[in-house]
């Protein structure tokens, strides 16, 4: 999708600016999951990245009791809290490589997969109707999220020297990714990888910063 | 997004609500009030933040000290063997048909989902007609059309009546109401809702309606049968 974008909007930079912008990405470093120190956001980032299973039983052994307490707060039931921590973990490791840095913490994240777990669980174990699930009430983004899909503005040209420019007034997370992407011609996957961010977090960035370039070209032509 | 929204759930809903604690056809309707109503949106957010800080607050929080934890790495293996999912599956549903307006009616995510299994409208006093759905054995949930010009029967409630309105607008002895507003009335009220451009809202009763003059009196076993069908799982 995005690379129909690169070719409908001409959109391309030259190797001179790809160097200039590579001297200014960080080197890369594997995330230590060893260390104690490790924040949840690294270790849930690590298991979306990479199936890191050392950095889920990590979250594992930090987000049990937790994911428990809830379930006995909203069901009062020990066995049905027992059941949720494998509804909820299994579903941390289901949807890691979706969770999203940009939109909050790896605790909310947790929070809001166990509180939908539970309240499916009740749901079922009360045999009511399947119609309406957690997901629906409390949907991944209440806010409206940007379209995904490009509206095709009719080929138009646009100078590279104005690409370059409008590529500089981008923050510093978009234009990363952007480059990762166009110039680099890396995957989301090892883009998402060698930033160190969720992959979630990768397609949002790209998301914001396409819809970003396109306004600017816009407001330009 | 909806500046005009006067009438919102309370903090005290919205914490239940974000917290997991309301029956589903409570969710339901506070969740499609948050998607109408920018303000309500934010303070839900607030609020969510402030419980996931709660909970991951072992002062605050009643972890449990042992949990028996070699059952665990049995389910941890399976866990980790589970595919990882790559995309969310987004339903975007907005528009849903409403045969007793002759027109498409864009809805909250949540009551197009609810409404995408057909509705069954059936007529009641006053102009009104009604669709019941199934959500829980705790609320009669409907949606409710009220033709232009029509009248409801005046009424209280034994217990509360929640009140979303989706398209147009009705008033009553308390107010007028547009769309996104989030109505609750209880038994301290005694009230007549009229509309003369009609209106669609969608509302949720935790005990039966009450007709408080005239002959509609006579409906009041009627509404009782209604909320015991209602909460009872449709064979």
């Amino acid at each position: 999708m995005y690379r129909n974008y690169e070719a409908q909007q001409g959109f391309s930079i030259d190797r001179g600016l790809a160097v200039r912008l590579s001297s200014m990405v960080t080197s890369s470093q594997d995330i230590d999951v060893e260390a104690s120190a490790v924040s949840d956001e690294a270790l849930l980032i690590a298991v979306g990245n990479k199936q890191d299973v050392e950095a889920f039983n990590q979250l594992f052994e930090r987000y049990t009791k937790k994911i428990f307490a809830l379930g006995m707060k909203l069901t009062r039931n020990e066995q049905l809290s027992k059941d949720l921590i494998q509804e909820a973990m299994l579903n941390v490791w289901q949807k890691a490589p979706l969770y999203d840095l940009d939109k909050g913490s790896a605790q909310g994240w947790i929070y809001t997969l166990g509180r939908n777990r539970c309240f499916d669980m009740l749901r079922k174990q009360k045999r009511q109707p399947n119609c309406i699930s957690a997901d629906d009430i409390w949907p991944p983004d209440f806010s409206d999220e940007p379209s995904m899909v490009h509206q095709d503005t009719g080929g138009q040209e646009v100078e590279l020297d104005l690409i370059k420019r409008y590529f500089d007034e981008l923050s510093e997370p978009q234009r990363e990714a952007v480059e990762q992407i166009y110039i680099k011609d890396r995957t989301h996957e090892e883009a998402a990888a060698y930033l160190q961010i969720p992959l979630g977090t990768l397609k949002s960035r790209l998301r914001l910063a396409l819809k970003n370039l396109q306004k600017l070209i816009q407001v330009q032509t | 997004m909806n500046a005009e929204v006067k009438l919102h759930p309370s903090t005290e809903m919205l914490n239940l609500f974000v917290q997991g604690e309301l029956a589903i056809g409570n969710s339901v309707i506070v969740s499609a009030h948050v998607e109408l109503c920018e303000a309500c949106g934010e303070r839900a957010k607030e609020l969510q933040a402030l419980a996931v800080s709660t909970w991951v607050d072992p002062s605050l929080s009643s972890e449990p000290a042992e949990l028996g934890e070699d059952s665990f790495s049995t389910m941890l293996e399976n866990i980790v063997k589970a595919p990882q999912l790559k995309s969310e599956l987004v339903v975007d549903l907005h528009e849903v048909e409403f045969e007793v307006m002759n027109a498409n009616i864009s809805l909250p995510k949540v009551l197009a989902k609810a409404a995408a299994e057909g509705l069954n409208w059936h007529k009641s006093p006053g102009g009104i007609s009604e669709a019941n759905i199934f959500l829980d054995d705790e609320t009669q949930c409907e949606f409710i059309y009220m033709a232009p010009g029509s009248r409801a029967p005046v009424h209280t409630h034994e217990g509360s009546e929640m009140t979303l309105i989706l398209h147009g607008s009705f008033s009553d002895d308390l107010g007028e109401y547009k769309k996104s507003d989030f109505i609750v009335r209880d038994k301290q009220h005694q009230h007549q809702p009229a509309t003369e451009d009609g209106c669609l809202c969608f509302a949720v009763l935790d005990s039966p309606l009450k007709f408080t003059q005239g002959l509609a009196r006579f409906l009041n076993p009627y509404n009782r049968y209604k909320f015991k069908k209602a909460v009872s799982r449709p064979a």
